[in-house]
Formats: C-alpha cells, sequence, structure tokens
C-alpha cells in the first residue's frame, strides 16, 4: 500500500469512527439516561406503596387507646412523620433533618398526609437505592459499545479500502502509462540514433536507403505518438471544424503513410475503396479515426499477414489476421489504458481514441474478432 | 447526696404540676366524664403541631363556643357548654402546656419489633 494510500485511509477511518462513536455515544446515553429513570422510578414504586401502608397504621394507631403505639418498622424501607412545621415526630431514619437533607445513595418519597394522624403531616419514606440493575444495564451498553466499535472498524476498514481503490488504480495507470511513453518513446529515438550513427559512420551512398526508411518509420512512429496524445489531452477543450472531407482519398493517403510499416511486417495490403465517399467529420478527428485503426492491424498483424479495408457509402472496415482479442477483453477494450495484449508495444489509447470519434460523431462502433485469427473493425456512419 | 436532694426536688416540681393540671382541668373532666384523650387527638390531628394546637385550645377556653370547640355539635347535646375559665394567661398557658406534654403521642410511640 502506498504512504499516500495509507494516510487517506487512516484520515478516513479516523473521522469515520470517531463520528459513528459520538453518535453512538449520544445514542447510548440518552438510552441509559432514560432506562435509569425507569429503574428509579420502578424503585420509587415501591416506596409509594409502602407510604399507603404506613399512612393506613398511622390512622389505626390514631384512633387506639393503648399506651404503646407501636410504629410500623421495615428492615429496607426506612420512613419519618414530620408535623405541620416539618418537625420530626417519629420515624425509623437515624437523620431527624432527612425532610431537607437527600442523601445521595438513597430514593425518597414524600407524602402528604391529610388528616394529620397523630400529628404527622408528612410522611417521608426513602430506600437504598439497588445499583445492581443499573450497573447491569452500564454493563451491557459498554458491550454494546464494544461490539459496535470492532463491527464499525471492520466496516470502516472494508469501506475504506473501496473508496481508496480508484485512486489505487488511478496512480497504477499512470505509473503504467509513464513506463509505456517512456518505452515508446525510447524505441523510435533509439532507431532513428543508430540509424543516422550507420550513415554517418559509412558515408552517404544509395545502400543507405534502409537506413532512411528506419529513420522515416521511427519519425512517424513518433509523430503519431504525439499526435494521439494531444488528441487524447485536447480532446474536450479544442474546436472542431467539421467539414465535408472526402474519406476515399484520405484512406488512400494514409494507406500510403503506412506502407513504410507495412512492408517491415511484408503485409498483403487488400483495398475495396470506393471512390468519392464523402463525410462530414473535423479532419483531425478523422485522420486519428483512421491511423489508429491502421496502425494497430499492422502492429498485431502476423508477418506475411493481409491488411483488409474496405469505404463504401455507410461503412469503413478494417480487418487483420493478426492475434486477435479474446472475447471477454473486447468489452474493456475500448477503455483508455487497456491493452489485451502487452506483446507489442503502446499505451492502450489507440482504440479508446476510435471509441471517442465515433462517440462524438454518433457513429456505430462493433468489433469481431478471434484469437490468432485476426480481427475485424466496423465503423458505420450512415445508419 | 446532693444529686437524692436535687431528684427529690424536682420529683416533687413534677408532682405539683400535675396536681395543679388536675385540679384546674382533669378535676372537672373526670367528674363530667369527658374524654381528654380524645380531645387531645382531635386537636393533633386538625392542628398537627402543638404550637397550633395551644392557640386553639387557649382562644377556645378563653371563649369557649360551639365554633370554637374541637368536638362536633353532636358532643354539645351531651356535654353542656362549659364556662369561661377565670384562670389567668399564665396559669391558662401553663395548664395547655401540661395538657399536651401528658398526652404527647411521642412518648407512646414506640418501634415495631
Amino acid at each position: 500500500m502506498l504512504i499516500s494510500e495509507k494516510r487517506s485511509l487512516v484520515r478516513f477511518l479516523l473521522i469515520y469512527l470517531l463520528s459513528t462513536l459520538l453518535l453512538f455515544s449520544l445514542a447510548s446515553w440518552i438510552f441509559y439516561t432514560s432506562s435509569e429513570y425507569h429503574l428509579l422510578d420502578s424503585q420509587r414504586e415501591v416506596l409509594k406503596y409502602e407510604a399507603e401502608g404506613i399512612k393506613s397504621k398511622l390512622r389505626e394507631m390514631h384512633q387506639s387507646n393503648d399506651d404503646i403505639l407501636y410504629y410500623p418498622n421495615n428492615k429496607n424501607v426506612k420512613s419519618a412523620i414530620y408535623d405541620l412545621d416539618k418537625k420530626y415526630i417519629f420515624g425509623t431514619m437515624k437523620d431527624e433533618n432527612n425532610l431537607k437533607n437527600r442523601d445521595k445513595d438513597t430514593i425518597y418519597f414524600e407524602a402528604k398526609v391529610e388528616p394529620y394522624y397523630l400529628g404527622a403531616a408528612f410522611l417521608l419514606v426513602s430506600k437504598t437505592i439497588d445499583y445492581e440493575p443499573i450497573q447491569n444495564l452500564q454493563k451491557s451498553i459498554l458491550l454494546f459499545m464494544l461490539a459496535a466499535s470492532v463491527f464499525f472498524s471492520i466496516l470502516g476498514y472494508y469501506l475504506g479500502r473501496l473508496f481508496i481503490a480508484p485512486m489505487r488504480e488511478s496512480i497504477e495507470k499512470m505509473n503504467h502509462f509513464i513506463q509505456d511513453t517512456t518505452h515508446e518513446l525510447n524505441t523510435p529515438i533509439s532507431t532513428i540514433l543508430t540509424n543516422v550513427e550507420l550513415i554517418e559512420a559509412f558515408g552517404e551512398n544509395k545502400n543507405n536507403m534502409n537506413e532512411l526508411r528506419r529513420i522515416e518509420i521511427a519519425s512517424k512512429t513518433l509523430s503519431r505518438i504525439y499526435d494521439d496524445l494531444t488528441y487524447l489531452n485536447l480532446n474536450h477543450q479544442y474546436h472542431r471544424d467539421i467539414i465535408k472531407i472526402n474519406m476515399s482519398e484520405l484512406l488512400k493517403e494514409r494507406m500510403t503513410y503506412f506502407t513504410s510499416m507495412a512492408e517491415t511486417k511484408k503485409l498483403k495490403l487488400i483495398t475495396n475503396i470506393s471512390e468519392n465517399i464523402m463525410v462530414y467529420i473535423d479532419k483531425n478527428d478523422a485522420l486519428r479515426l483512421v491511423d489508429n485503426l491502421l496502425s494497430n492491424a499492422i502492429k498485431y498483424n502476423k508477418y506475411n499477414g493481409i491488411l483488409e479495408v474496405t469505404l463504401t457509402q455507410k461503412t469503413l472496415i478494417v480487418c487483420d489476421t493478426g492475434i486477435g482479442i479474446k472475447s471477454v477483453d473486447l468489452k474493456q477494450i475500448m477503455q483508455r489504458f487497456k491493452r489485451a495484449n502487452k506483446s507489442e508495444g503502446g499505451f492502450g489509447i489507440g482504440l479508446h481514441i476510435v471509441s471517442q470519434v465515433c462517440e462524438n460523431y454518433k457513429y456505430d462502433l462493433s468489433m469481431k474478432s478471434e484469437i490468432n485469427k485476426g480481427t475485424e473493425v466496423h465503423i458505420l456512419w450512415v445508419k | 447526696m446532693g444529686k437524692i436532694i436535687l431528684f427529690l426536688l424536682l420529683s416533687m416540681g413534677v408532682v405539683a404540676q400535675e396536681h395543679k393540671l388536675k385540679q384546674d382541668c382533669l378535676s372537672c373532666h373526670k367528674a363530667q366524664q369527658i374524654p381528654s384523650n380524645l380531645i387531645y387527638r382531635r386537636y393533633l390531628m386538625k392542628y398537627s403541631t402543638d404550637a397550633r394546637m395551644k392557640e386553639s385550645m387557649f382562644r377556645y377556653l378563653k371563649n369557649p363556643n360551639k365554633a370554637s370547640s374541637i368536638m362536633p355539635p353532636q358532643f354539645f347535646l351531651k356535654f353542656p357548654m362549659k364556662k369561661p375559665l377565670l384562670l389567668n394567661d399564665d396559669t391558662l398557658k401553663q395548664d395547655i402546656q401540661r395538657y399536651l406534654d401528658r398526652f404527647d403521642v411521642r412518648n407512646k410511640l414506640v418501634l415495631q419489633r
């Protein structure tokens, strides 16, 4: 993994996990507060019930003429009665000021007594809070948060990798492109330099024709690389001048241009070019379309193979007897930098440019190919 | 020895106070079979605090009538309305305090076992 990728993944994970944790903490806190309130409320209900019992007992004691009045004494629930001035009368609470001073670990319930049996106007009932269900709730929430953290960490990592994948792909494509470009430029430049050195070494004579031919082919290759890259870079920016172009003439001219390349592979050229086929197209687009189709057909052809070019009123067909393309690769072959076969040089931009031109002019582009038999490219411009 | 003398003196004081309350109030209550404890409990149930009870008792004893009495009207069908006491205010207040102390429920309350 690249350092930039790792950094992006870590940043994404941090933001994702922190925001998720914050959201979950907030939700858990709300849930905890509400649940804690309900748990305490259920314990307070016990006090309410107890208070009703004590009130009933107070009434009984008030009506009693006994010399000793037995105040109810519950081990779990403490209570005390206070007069109208909130002065302590009697009770099981040790601290007589509990009506004002409350203990944090105790829940209280204050009830009014009417009429004032035994002079009691207020009854205070209290119970030590049972923390066990609250602690269980805390444990459950903590466990849930822990499980959620693990789950969202894994999910975040997976999502992060998923989001970074296109970036990784772009970087890899860019690296391959740079490698291919340097390689593609290196081959013709080396050819030119070597042949120029040969001419210089042996002097100028009639036998230099081969060297000159190689220099010509290499120069044309360089020129085409430059044109393709410029076209790819400026495709959406440059102004197209759509004019009526004689496609027959253009095709013949480009066939001548590529003759030297075709001769190196000893290809047999078959041309079925109808005369004066006129097409409305920008000249540069037409050149890129034809050049890339012819270049590919020559480059990937076999030695002593056949290159057949057919031009009719409606279609342009370029057919070769080359290495062919696998049917699974045919769908993706039009993508930029996609190369079905890396045995030959190139960037994988030729067919991408062809598809771009066809898309711009709404031409139908179709391909048929068979491994080791050849490829046939159909362009239909009149529907 | 001193402590014994002090204890005897205090005991004599308490006995003297009890005697005064009986003489001023409870003797008539007893003669007319008026339930003193019941009256105390009615005051307690209505006024809750000693201060409020004292004030209400004092007002009634100074000017006894059905409106200021703690007892229901039916009570006076059986028992006649008492005449205003001739005791001075301080003595009357002291007697009321003694009355409240005598029947105070706090002295009777114990925790159930």
